[in-house]
């Protein structure tokens, strides 16, 4: 059994939104570990994903600490820099249509606003993560990657950019304030711009090919 | 469409269905644990009601117990399409009943 930390306690990336990213890596099912805590894989798995070139992956291999070691060995060390990312076209295209749906949805009903918004902050955050690694600039995996891409930034505020996280907060961790319909509304008018950029940033990974 | 994009749609599925219920204080964010319980909290609900267990049993099945998000990119979650259908239909159904019992104003 392995017990890595990831993510942003590892960046020094902290804010008070921050949690804790534990990842376990095990021979099997393991009943020890909360799912709500943990992300639980086997090694096989993990192997897998390193042979992929997969950005979980590289995200493991750029951005994480040993915290224990069964065996006094640490695995992911020793598995050295995975596979190249050869994936980018594709996953930057199902994080797109992720956020096209998520934006029809919210432009077709008024309820679930809160959970679109946290869909597009997903897409958006998981779209410039696999671009910076598939297309070669400096990789990142902060919940503000997608402003963290230089000339190619995504073309929101950063007040915008932070509604967005909260409502993926909200969504998934359970609080925070409740978004203004104020909040809401402002947020909306820059979705087809986000729109705009996905579509030009996945053109360009494809010319890249 | 792909897996993980497949596992998103269904969760919306199921939070219109649950959010057609016009909730005292909040919708249903998210099928996360904390999401659920911050749903249960605020609104009042009992933690034991059939819509909470199905509510529960489904974010179970579709893996967005947890709230990470990173290793979403990989695709990790396994096919249960068809359980997922079923617990759909039977959200769909006790949302119904309690939307027709607080027209009766049997719920609060």
């Amino acid at each position: 059994m392995h017990v890595y930390a990831f993510g942003s306690i590892c960046r020094g990336d902290i804010s008070v939104d921050s949690d804790i990213d534990l990842l376990a890596i095990v021979d099997g099912p393991d009943s020890r570990f909360n799912p709500e805590i943990f992300s639980v894989y086997t090694y096989g798995r993990i192997k897998e994903l390193w042979d992929d070139g997969n950005p979980f992956a590289w995200h493991l291999a750029l951005e994480s600490r040993l915290v224990f070691s069964a065996d006094q060995t640490d695995y992911l060390q020793a598995l050295n820099k995975p596979k190249q990312y050869r994936n980018c076209d594709r996953d930057c295209d199902k994080f797109f249509r992720l956020f096209q749906k998520s934006h029809h949805s919210i432009m077709s009903s008024k309820k679930n606003r809160v959970f679109e918004l946290s869909t597009v902050f997903l897409s958006v955050r998981n779209f410039a993560s696999c671009y910076s690694l598939g297309i070669g600039v400096q990789p990142n995996f902060s919940r503000r990657s997608a402003l963290k891409l230089g000339t190619r930034n995504a073309p929101i505020s950063g007040d915008v950019y932070q509604i967005l996280e909260r409502a993926r907060i909200l969504s998934t961790r359970g609080y925070g304030a409740q978004l203004t319909e104020e909040e809401i509304e402002s947020t909306l008018q820059n979705l087809p711009h986000i729109d705009t950029w996905m579509a030009a940033l996945l053109e360009e990974s494809k010319s890249n090919e | 469409m792909n897996e993980f994009n497949n596992r998103i749609e269904a969760q919306r599925q199921i939070l219109q269905l649950v959010n057609r219920y016009g909730w005292a204080v909040e919708e249903l964010f998210g099928l996360s644990a904390k999401g659920i319980g911050r749903w249960i909290s605020v609104n009042r609900i009992d933690p034991k009601a059939a819509l909470v267990e199905l509510v529960q049993t489904a974010s179970s099945k579709l893996f967005f117990l947890a709230n990470k998000s990173q290793e979403q990119v990989s695709s990790e979650y396994r096919d249960a399409s068809t359980e997922i259908s079923l617990l759909t239909a039977a959200i769909e159904s006790e949302v119904e009943s309690l939307r027709h019992q607080a027209k009766g104003g049997v719920v609060g």
